[in-house]
This record gives C-alpha cells, sequence and structure tokens, in this order.
C-alpha cells in the first residue's frame, strides 16, 4: 500500500467530526466521532444515564475507508450548505459538524432534529434536510465500524 | 460575518499523533492506571495551528461559538484500542478481519455479497448499510472473515472485480497505524519513506 501517495489524499486532506449532546439531569451526555487526516477514528459516547459509563474507542481506517468517508460526505454536497438558518443550539441539544475538505473548512451547528417535520417546518429545509441525512448516513458507517472492530453495540 | 473572512489553518500534530499512538499500544488493559499520560489533545481544528498552510474557505456558526476548551476536554483522557503495534499493515479486529467494499451497487442484496464473497471463507458478518434518504444501498459493504487468508483472498480476487455490472474496490478496513507518517522517530525499522518532500497543511 502506498502509505502518503493514495487515494484518501488525492484532492487534499480530510477530516470531519461529529458531535451531539445536552446537559440535562444526568450530566452531559453525547455522541461524538471523528475521521482525523492520519486515518485514526476515535469514537466517545458518554451516557450518565443508570450509570452507564463513557465509551471511547479509537482505532486507524485504511486510506480506503476515509476515501469512502469522503465520498459521502461529497455526494451530500453538504460543503455547498449554511447553517444560517438552521435552529440554534438550545436547551434540548446541540449539534456540530466540522468538515475539512480540500480548501473548504465547515463547521456548523444547530439544535437536535427529532424528526423531519423539523426539517420541514425550518427556514431552511433543502440545507438542513441534507445535513439530516448525511449525519445518519455517517453515524450509520461509524457504528458499523466501531461495531464489528470492538465487537460492541455503540449505542 | 466577519467569518467570511476568517483564514483557519489545520495542524494535526504529527508528534502529538504519535505521543497518542504509543499511549494506545499500551492501552489493551484497560484496567491499568497510568497518571503520567500525556493529554491526548484533539487540536482544535477551529482554531488550528498557527503554522502556514494553504488558507481556507470557511464557513459557519461553528467558528463563531467558544466551544473549543469544551470539546478539547470532551475528547482528552484515554481511548481504548485494540492491541497493535502501529506498524503497517492490517489490523485483526477482536472476532477477525474486516474488509471493506465500495462501489457497491444501489440494488444490491445482501445475497449478492454472499455468493461474491462467500467463496473466500463463511462470512461471519456483513454489513451492506442503506442510504437513510433513498433506502438504496449506500455504496459500501463491511465483511467479517475469521480469519486473515480468507480475507487477504477475497480482496486479491475482488478488488477492482466486477459485482451487479459495477467495478468494486475491496481493501482492508482497520489499519495497526496511521498512513501519513510525518516523522519516523519510531516503528519504523525499514525506514521506508516517501523521498518526496513532506507535506505541509
Amino acid at each position: 500500500m502506498a502509505e502518503e501517495e493514495n487515494g484518501a489524499t488525492a484532492g487534499g486532506e480530510f477530516y470531519l467530526r461529529y458531535y451531539v449532546g445536552h446537559k440535562g439531569k444526568f450530566g452531559h451526555e453525547f455522541l461524538e466521532f471523528e475521521f482525523r487526516p492520519d486515518g485514526k477514528l476515535r469514537y466517545a459516547n458518554n451516557s450518565n444515564y443508570k450509570n452507564d459509563t463513557m465509551i471511547r474507542k479509537e482505532v486507524f481506517l485504511t486510506p480506503s475507508v476515509l476515501k469512502e468517508c469522503r465520498r459521502i460526505v461529497s455526494d451530500s454536497d453538504i460543503m455547498k450548505e449554511d447553517d444560517n438558518n438552521w435552529p440554534e443550539p438550545d436547551r434540548v441539544g446541540r449539534q456540530e459538524l466540522e468538515i475539512v475538505m480540500g480548501n473548504e473548512h465547515i463547521s456548523f451547528t444547530t439544535s437536535k432534529i427529532g424528526s423531519l417535520m423539523d426539517v420541514q417546518t425550518s427556514k431552511d429545509p433543502e440545507g438542513l434536510r441534507i445535513f439530516y441525512y448525511l449525519v445518519q448516513d455517517l453515524k450509520c458507517f461509524v457504528f458499523s465500524l466501531i461495531s464489528l472492530h470492538f465487537k460492541i453495540k455503540p449505542i | 460575518m466577519a467569518n467570511a473572512t476568517d483564514v483557519d489553518a489545520l495542524d494535526f500534530e504529527p508528534d502529538d499523533d504519535d505521543l497518542m499512538d504509543e499511549d494506545a499500544a499500551v492501552d489493551v488493559d484497560a484496567s491499568s492506571p497510568r497518571d503520567s499520560a500525556p493529554i491526548p489533545k484533539l487540536k482544535s481544528a477551529i482554531t488550528g495551528g498557527s503554522v502556514a498552510a494553504a488558507p481556507k474557505k470557511t464557513k459557519g456558526r461553528g467558528f463563531r461559538d467558544e466551544t473549543d476548551a469544551e470539546r478539547n476536554n470532551r475528547m482528552s483522557g484515554r481511548f481504548d484500542s485494540l492491541d497493535s503495534d502501529g506498524g503497517p499493515g492490517p489490523e485483526r479486529s477482536i472476532e477477525g478481519w474486516i474488509i471493506l467494499v465500495t462501489g457497491v451497487h444501489e440494488e444490491a442484496q445482501e445475497d449478492d455479497l454472499q455468493n461474491a464473497f462467500g467463496e473466500f471463507g463463511e462470512i461471519k458478518n456483513l454489513h451492506l448499510n442503506l442510504d437513510r434518504r433513498t433506502g438504496f444501498v449506500k455504496g459500501y459493504a463491511l465483511i467479517e472473515y475469521e480469519s486473515f487468508e480468507e480475507a487477504e483472498k477475497a480482496i486479491a480476487a475482488m478488488d477492482g472485480g466486477e459485482l451487479l455490472t459495477q467495478t468494486v474496490n475491496v481493501d482492508w478496513a482497520f489499519s495497526k497505524g496511521p498512513f501519513r507518517r510525518r516523522n519516523n522517530r519510531r516503528r519504523s525499522p525499514r525506514g521506508q519513506r516517501s523521498r518526496s518532500p513532506r507535506r505541509r497543511f
């Protein structure tokens, strides 16, 4: 495997981080994962409910996996969106999506999105829908990777 | 709108990464306390390093908020990983070897994957995830074999091959170490380095 000149680096660097969480009566509960440029995937899930503890896992991915992540992001067209008109994070919760892809760097924040209804009634349903589905696809990808590698149920 | 003109640079501190790798390598025993562990610093991608790099177009409210400290705190502390020597090559997962198939046809069924990949060994696990919007296959599959040899055979035979009229690529999913190393202080006894100048970001 060519270590440095491979597919995942083609087109510039790539970094992705997603966070969703809230602070409530069980403390700060959150889920966060990130794909780092060197291939490291980090996953943290902190749920204090019923004394659940923090799950923190990390594993290195091959360039092929990073490339697929990049493809999912790229196909979604999220980089063209803007969080200007998305619901602001609130007491119910907060989501953050930060992506560096090539020469672009986005860092979007919004509230938790309960369902597509929230998307439809927002001021930017088209953009928020893209965010909504991308986040689900990314979570799905990460949960598969983490659960296959560590044999845990991520949620 | 001051953000629109902000110029950001990224530096993921490869040296810190390496420290973290070292951590990872000894983190097998989750119960072993390590008090002198360097804090895995998640260098904020937002404030970034100040080292010169290509200016990036930034967008989003995340650049406005003062959340770096909290985030660094969140992602500090120890992350568990499986035993790994940090070297190159595929990494074994807890129960077997995982490969990634990309370019999977959106109408593919689990049976199609079973048929194509089952001949290299018993498939212990198959994840064929769906696009949440369309309900069709997202385009990738993760397959687990029990042995290294089975997975290796599948990769050799199927990478670049055809599945349901589409060319698929097949590779290991997990790696023992980072794939873009910018220094070789350790774990590179063979000293294999690209001779091209290091990239800076």
